[in-house]
């Protein structure tokens, strides 16, 4: 939940009750700023979006509203996918804005569907998000009823259908092109770039805005604060606030919505409460599990914009932050992560699908003691023999952190090599 | 039309063609799996990278899915893509099995093409650790599947799904338990499912014909084109005769498609792919036979002169309309001019035809296959073998007329009649007809009723031309001899020619072929010696329009 000492612009009803309830939240303004959206003409909204410096909160940053622009002209129908997947380890930020908002994330589909001109918003939820799914799906119904989806929405002439689908249980569909896979009806296979973008080739080949839920959440409150305030949220790149989902070795792990660029040390230590049992600090892993892994040191003035990240040789990824003390192995936090993303490797391309694997066999077989010297050397060159390879990013999510554990850390893995 | 520079040497290639095709061009193969010319790109093999410049940018991108653009320079030879392919390589052996020195596709396999090329690497897998999966499993009646040998590049899949149009095989599970089987519930037993063993790039789809039969590398190829239907699709016969003790019956080892834009593309049936075992089939005739009193043994000569003799003394006696000829569209452009001129031109027979309605007919679709299982229908229709005259009579007639008794000599090729006829209808024809020679491949009904039988060579015993469906003439290229005494069929009617005083053009087959194109109208200008490999329009006849190759989005501009 978020701290006192946050910012409160999106997540500010989280905690008042029945707010995920029509009516309750009608009396708190609910899409009241889609009426204003739908005053503006569609171009106007995506103008004061890109002006917001609002950036995508699924992983890449991308900057929303150019996103938007990428739309071609003429090309109909269109639609909107709110990537509501959420399955990278440590994200855990969306899944309260589906149980405790979710009208603000339909308001805000919604807008962003107006923008674009979009006839249809698919809602795709993580599979194994069974409360919800259900929420959500309460939540679409009621709007349907009072007339905020449907045809002809609020008299405006204008109509958008919202449908929800779930997926079934892979990571892999989070990809925006595996979404859209999957929600064609096929397996989640992401899809082959060039084209690069949804935006101008997507569901059904048609021209589709695929956004992560938190980034859409915050449209309503960009039309409600204006460009200008939203930026002053966040740096001059990336403007708004974030939430943070912060886990690992803290006192009071959870999702903090802070200003981007806040200080890292701002939400270990003033958040959460800092270090459990005064541990001392070894690693943080920024962006989720995707991430390379930051030492203490690299840590120490980090600021949490995308920018920042990057320069200290990370990602913000999706903002999750995975605290690491002490006590935790490396080579451990190695094997569960390399786990993790051979489990989840949708097969469909070959460094990943063969490499994911290959990658967790030396990383347990160094974990339990049966490492060879040259292990080390043959995890870093199969890691790079991944990277970049792929036809997703899953290769480099793999990648990226499996060569940073071993750059920073490699004296954990040396110590635990026998011969 | 863009310009570009592959390993330094300039091409130019029409707009939208991708990398792989440019390179193609030049010679240079990118290595490839997954990408093939007649089905969508997916890009998953990775193996086609290759580093591209364009306007002072360098990256690497994948061959098949990046549009060759004008001022490009594509390199397939640097140190960086000979590391990367050599990387993915690897994955791609990690748990491949050690089954080169039984696996069929050794010698001929892509995997240990590409080893040699980028590979070479030692091993850095123990053997405990290979995974294991299906092998020696059936997906069909008659392609078998080793798992562990696959290499996952789907193009047995989308062969299925975009070309025979039916979901068959798929990739199920993920990541590295992933595995190619049958879509559950259904076989690979689609009439195109020969052709998945043709696209896999290694031994992994293996053909129940053809396993274990021979290493590859000791089959010869020649190039040719099917006579199973009036399509004509173009083939490689793989065939070896050396090693006979392996199997002395059997000198066709396989057949493969031989890719003809117009015609057949990269595929053919499984109807043509098999249809080579009549060719070496125990049911082969290999002499001549004859029910003529007084001889113990028949040659090709005495039956010869006998039929010579037949026909001269039904001439004298009751005229032209005493000889009935029913002849073949399964005959060759050749073997029907001949006949043509002989009984036509020469002889004045007005009851000749090709067509029986009791003849048996295949499957058509709208892929390839073809209802009229005859490969040279179009052939004989420009020829002119038909009833001609006021007088001419059409096969079934010629049938009708010769059971009543019309005719003292009747010839027929090839059909066998007595698959049309009632038991009492086959006695009265025997009675009926003073004298039925027949020209034949197989043992059929005919061999039994016909007075003398003359073996005729098949299609891969020969050169030959055949006019398909749509107008092109295609030729076949001669393996190997005709086994036992069978000859040309229009050798036959040369030789028969001389002997009733009509020397007939040419003592070759190009020699024959060329004096179609002086007679034909459609044939002119057409020469033995001008044929190109992929056939040739007759004259006034236009190419018919290309399918176009499905693809699951148009190849994106660079
Ligand atoms: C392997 C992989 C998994 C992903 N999973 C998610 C996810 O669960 N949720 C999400 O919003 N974006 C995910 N993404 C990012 C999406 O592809 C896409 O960039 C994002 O949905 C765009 O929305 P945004 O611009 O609002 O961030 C994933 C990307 C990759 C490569
Ligand atoms: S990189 Fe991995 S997850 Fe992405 S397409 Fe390839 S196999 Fe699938
Ligand atoms: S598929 Fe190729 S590499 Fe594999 S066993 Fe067969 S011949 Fe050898
Ligand atoms: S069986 Fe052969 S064609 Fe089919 S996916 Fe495997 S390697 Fe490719």
């Amino acid at each position: 939940m978020t701290s006192s000492n946050g910012t409160r612009l999106l997540s500010r009803n989280f905690a008042l009750p029945g707010q995920a309830n029509l009516d309750t939240a009608l009396k708190r303004g609910a899409y009241e700023m889609l009426k204003r959206a739908l005053k503006m003409k569609p171009e106007e909204v995506t103008t004061v979006v890109k002006a917001s410096g609002l950036r995508g909160h699924g992983g890449a940053g991308f900057s929303a509203g150019m996103k938007w622009g990428f739309v071609p002209k003429d090309v109909f129908p269109r639609y909107v996918c709110v990537n509501a997947d959420e399955s990278e380890p440590g994200t855990c930020k969306d899944r309260l804005i589906l149980e405790y908002d979710p009208h603000l994330l339909i308001e805000g589909a919604l807008i962003c569907a107006w923008a674009v001109q979009a006839e249809r918003i698919y809602i795709y939820v993580r599979g194994e998000y069974f409360y919800p799914t259900r929420i959500v799906q309460r939540a679409i119904d009621e709007a349907r009823a009072k007339g905020f989806v449907g045809e002809n929405i609020l008299g405006s002439g204008w109509s958008c259908h919202v449908h929800l689908g779930t997926g079934a249980g892979q990571y892999i569909c989070g990809e925006e092109t595996g979404l859209i896979e999957s929600l064609e009806g096929k397996k989640g296979w992401p899809r082959l770039k060039p084209p690069f973008y949804p935006a101008a080739v997507g569901l059904w080949g048609k021209p589709t805005i695929v956004n992560n839920v938190e980034t859409l959440a915050f449209v309503p409150r960009i039309i409600e604060i204006g460009a200008e305030k939203f930026l002053s949220y966040g740096t001059p790149k990336a403007g708004g606030p974030t939430l943070f989902s912060l886990s690992g070795s803290v006192n009071r792990p959870g999702v903090y919505e802070l200003p981007t660029g806040v200080p890292l040390k701002t939400l270990i230590y003033d958040c959460g409460g800092g270090i459990k049992d005064g541990r001392r600090l070894k690693a943080v892993i920024p962006g989720g599990s995707s991430s390379h892994i930051l030492t203490a040191e690299e840590c120490e003035n980090l600021k949490m914009d995308f920018e920042s990240v990057v320069a200290a040789g990370s990602m913000l990824g999706s903002a999750a932050v995975m605290v690491i003390d002490e006590t935790v192995s490396i080579p451990r936090l190695m094997v569960w992560m390399t786990r993790f993303y051979a489990h989840e490797s949708c097969g469909q391309c070959t460094p990943c699908r063969e490499g994911t694997g290959w990658l967790l066999r030396l990383a347990t077989r160094i974990l339990e003691g049966r490492g060879r010297r040259r292990d080390l050397d043959d995890l870093y060159e199969l890691a790079e023999n991944i990277d970049g390879k792929t036809i997703c990013a899953l290769g480099q999510a793999v990648a990226w952190p499996t060569k940073s554990y071993i750059t920073k850390f490699r004296h954990e893995f040396e110590a635990l090599i026998q011969e | 039309m863009p310009h570009l520079e592959i390993n330094g040497k300039p091409v130019e290639v029409p707009a939208g063609t991708n990398l792989i095709e440019a390179a193609r061009r030049l010679n240079i193969e990118i290595p490839h799996y997954c990408y093939h010319p007649g089905l969508a790109v997916v890009g998953s093999c990775r193996m086609c990278q290759v580093e591209v410049e364009l306007n002072g940018r360098k990256s690497i991108v994948v061959g098949c899915n990046t549009a060759a653009a004008d001022g490009m320079k594509v390199f397939n030879n640097t140190e960086a893509i000979h590391r990367i392919r050599s990387g993915v390589l690897e994955f791609y052996l990690q748990h491949h099995p050690l089954d080169c020195p039984i696996c069929d596709d050794a010698g001929e396999c892509d995997l240990q093409n590409y080893y040699l090329l980028h590979g070479l690497h030692d091993s850095r897998v123990e053997l405990t650790e290979k995974h294991h999966k299906h092998k020696v499993h059936d997906v069909g009646p008659t392609v078998v599947l080793d798992s562990e040998r696959c290499v996952l590049c789907s193009r047995c899949a989308r062969f299925c799904r975009e070309i025979a149009g039916v979901d068959e095989l798929g990739i199920f599970e993920h990541g590295g338990d992933s595995e190619l089987l049958n879509v559950p519930g259904r076989l690979l037993e689609n009439d195109y499912a020969g052709n998945v063993v043709d696209l896999c790039p290694v031994g992994a789809l293996t053909d129940k014909d053809f396993r274990f039969r021979r290493r590859v590398w000791y089959l010869k190829r020649t190039p040719s084109v099917c006579t199973g239907c009036s399509r004509g699709c173009n083939i490689y016969v793989d065939w070896e005769t050396s090693r006979s003790y392996k199997n002395p019956q059997r000198r066709i080892q396989r057949l493969k498609p031989r890719y003809n834009r117009g015609v057949n593309e990269w595929w053919i049936c499984d109807r043509g792919r098999y249809g080579y075992h009549a060719v070496d089939a125990e049911n082969r005739l290999t002499a001549p036979r004859t029910k003529s009193d007084g001889e113990s043994e028949a040659t090709v000569d005495g039956v010869l002169d006998r039929a010579a003799e037949k026909i001269k003394a039904a001439l004298a006696k009751h005229g032209p309309k005493s000889v009935a000829v029913i002849a073949s569209s399964s005959s060759s452009n050749e073997d029907l001019f001949l006949l043509k001129r002989l009984f036509a031109d020469e002889l004045k027979v007005h009851s000749l035809d090709v067509t029986l309605s009791g003849e048996p007919k295949g499957k058509e679709d709208e892929i390839l296959m073809k209802a009229d299982v005859s490969p040279n229908r179009r052939g004989a229709v420009e020829i002119g073998v038909q009833p001609w005259g006021g007088g001419g009579v059409a096969g079934d007639d010629i049938v009708a007329s010769a059971l009543d008794g019309d005719y003292e000599v009747l010839i027929v090729v090839h059909h066998d009649l007595t698959r049309m006829l009632s038991q009492k209808e086959r006695n009265r024809l025997g009675q009926n007809c003073d004298y039925i020679l027949y020209l034949g491949t197989h043992e059929n009904g005919m061999c039994h009723l016909a007075d003398d039988v003359i073996p005729i060579a098949m299609w891969a015993e020969r050169d030959a031309t055949y006019t398909n469906f749509q107008g092109r003439v295609q030729r076949t290229w001669r393996p190997f001899e005709p086994r036992g005494e069978a000859l040309c069929e229009w050798r036959v009617w040369q030789e028969l020619g001389k002997r009733l005083g009509h020397s007939l053009p040419a003592e070759s087959v190009a020699g024959v072929f060329d004096s179609i194109g002086t007679v034909v109208a459609s044939f002119k200008g057409l020469t033995w010696e001008g044929l190109p490999a992929n056939g040739i329009m007759l004259t006034g006849v236009s190419e018919p329009a290309y399918r176009k190759v499905q693809s699951s989005h148009p190849l994106p501009a660079y």
